[in-house]
């Protein structure tokens, strides 16, 4: 017996309507080298809405999966013509030992990557380690020279705070682009 | 086809590999990493079953082919006794258990990387939903990077519950007010792919302290309500027996249907949507007495429910919708509750503690069921005994694996 039908769209939800898009905290700072040697400084980024992303080039599990999903969305920014401008890409490595600027500059020719609206980064590893540790990341050593770590994707609004973390499952192009579309409405 | 497009393809499909139908640890939240090997240790959340000691959380040996398979081989310590420990669960990373009270208004943060056969707690959050206006920590959900914890209770242990977000640090980041006229609550479950999340309703402190024969039941829910995860805007409200307890969805990719227990009206209960947006919740079929908790197979074709008052657990084939089967009984002991399924889906750990309030025997143990072909069978060999600690008898409740 059907108990109870009610239309979807019916909000009856939460007394106070707080913005979807709360804020997490504010992003740890942090000034690495990109593929071509140039320090980036996540300061140096304010005024832009950010997806940032955790990988290593030599892994053969979530991270290939995870570059691609923002490589679709890379692709769909420019068709909106919004790519190079107020969104940026960051891919930080997660193994800052192998991946150097050249590595890195190969694995984004593998995956057709624009270097105009996405960087890759790495640094000495003291200073990556400290990074990782402070976005709240860990690398452990896995079997088969793999790194075992989180899967996360960071979405950061135009002030530099953590508004959105995706794992692969919630990664999904419709909605980072809606999400997206929300913050620099703000 | 572009190289990286290639690439792409095989590799969510292979990282998203862990969450599908057939091979996944069921029950947790589906951003929760994955177990990629048979479990080696299995946390048992304790209470100290007169309340005079400290609570404490046991390591048992699982691993098999282990000199210790099947004992207890570490206990840590809460440092604090009367807690109610009641459930558990991960931080999407694995590395860390939020522990719930539900006497307390505690949560206990407890490492389980660093050392995964000696946990250590290393955060206490003291009444960690004050800001929200909330008390009672009951279900510890994990999402990306954060914690979303359901609360049974107002800050005076009355209504309205609700939830909250926590980052993992444990500071709290967001509110989530349960509609006025259905404020009870309890369990909460995300199905990411279709974008929808449940919550359902028990009571709240002020009526669960009490005994079992002092407890009002006229005072318990008897909804669910559907989400927009994304937008945290109710969708449904629907009406279920009394007191849906655990909300477990379908597994399978693309469906839009889940399953609870109603412990008060002894029966297990569908909710279902349709492409058109609107949800509908009917009863499935009548179960033992007291339903109270709720588990599935990784193939997402069987429901086991633990039936507290009548000492059986119930398989039931839901492969048909309109169609139920009992496909086997087991009678593991008295009381059987919490229950654990593995990733395999061919073992299932049993615990026999309900409520320090509710459970009426103090034989308290964790069994193992083999779940085969044929149905539910109890390992005779597994038999971890909870009544002869230094500090006497503790109610197990709920379970992880590591």
């Amino acid at each position: 017996m059907t108990a109870c039908i009610l239309l979807a769209g019916f909000v009856c939800g939460s007394a106070e309507q707080a913005p979807r898009l709360h804020i997490i905290q504010a992003a740890p700072a942090f000034v690495l080298s990109d593929q071509s040697g140039k320090n980036v400084a996540l300061a140096d980024l304010k005024g832009k809405v950010l997806i940032v992303g955790f990988i290593f080039t030599t892994c053969n599990g979530s991270c290939p999966a995870t570059t691609s999903r923002m490589v679709l969305l890379q692709e769909e920014l420019k068709r909106r013509g919004q790519w190079g401008k107020d969104v940026q890409l960051l891919s930080i490595t997660l193994d800052p030992v192998r991946d150097t600027p050249q590595k890195l500059r190969s694995y984004m020719g593998l995956y057709d990557i624009d270097a105009r609206g996405w960087s890759f980064l790495t640094g000495p590893a003291k200073q990556v380690k400290r990074v990782i540790a402070d976005w709240g990341m860990w690398v452990k050593k896995a079997a088969n020279e793999q790194l075992d770590h989180p899967s996360r994707v960071f979405l950061l609004d135009r002030r530099g705070r953590i508004r959105e973390i995706y794992n692969l499952e919630f990664f999904r192009i419709p909605w980072v682009l809606e999400d997206i579309g929300s913050l620099l409405k703000e | 086809m572009k190289r990286s497009a290639v690439i792409g393809l095989v590799c969510v499909a292979a990282a998203l590999g862990f969450v599908t139908v057939g091979n996944a640890e069921t029950c947790l939240s589906p951003f929760v990493k994955r177990l990629d090997r048979p479990e080696k240790f299995l946390y048992v959340y304790c209470v100290d079953a007169d309340a005079k000691d400290n609570d404490f959380l046991a390591v048992v040996d699982v691993a098999r082919g282990s000199d210790s398979y099947g004992k207890i081989t570490y206990q840590l310590d809460l440092g604090t006794k009367g807690n109610e420990t009641h459930h558990f669960g991960f931080t999407d990373d694995r590395t860390h258990i939020w522990g719930m009270t539900l006497f307390a208004n505690r949560v206990f943060i407890i490492d389980v990387a660093s050392d995964p056969a000696k946990p250590k707690v290393v955060k206490i959050l003291e009444e960690p939903g004050a800001g929200a206006g909330f008390a009672s920590p009951h279900t510890p959900y994990a999402l990306p990077g954060r914690m979303m914890l359901s609360f049974l209770s107002a800050k005076d242990g009355g209504l309205p519950a609700g939830l909250a977000v926590f980052r993992n640090d444990g500071t709290m980041i967001e509110k989530l007010a349960l509609p006025e006229d259905t404020p009870y609550g309890y369990d909460v479950a995300i199905k990411p792919d279709i974008n929808r999340m449940v919550t359902s309703s028990f009571t709240y402190f002020n009526n669960y302290k009490n005994p079992l024969a002092k407890m009002d039941f006229k005072k318990f829910g008897n909804d669910l309500l559907v989400w927009d995860f994304r937008k945290r805007t109710v969708l449904a409200k629907l009406k279920t027996g009394g007191a849906p307890l655990e909300c477990r969805w379908s597994l399978t990719k693309g469906t839009n249907h889940g399953f609870t227990n109603c412990a008060l009206d002894n029966s297990l209960w569908v909710w279902e949507g349709t492409e058109d947006g609107k949800y509908s919740a009917r009863k499935l079929c009548d179960t033992g007495k007291l339903p109270a908790d709720l588990r599935q197979s990784p193939d997402d074709r069987y429901l086991f429910v633990s039936c507290f008052a009548s000492d059986e657990i119930q398989q039931w084939d839901v492969s048909d919708l309109k169609n139920p089967k009992l496909h086997s009984t087991l009678k593991p002991g008295i009381q059987p509750n919490m229950m654990h399924v593995t990733g395999d889906g061919k073992r299932m750990y049993i615990t026999n503690s309900l409520l320090s309030t509710m459970d009426r025997s103090e034989d308290f143990w964790v069994k193992l069921a083999r779940i085969t072909p044929e149905g539910m069978k109890l390992d005779e060999t597994f038999h971890v005994d909870l009544t002869r600690f230094k500090t006497g008898p503790a109610r197990g409740h709920d379970m992880l694996l590591n």
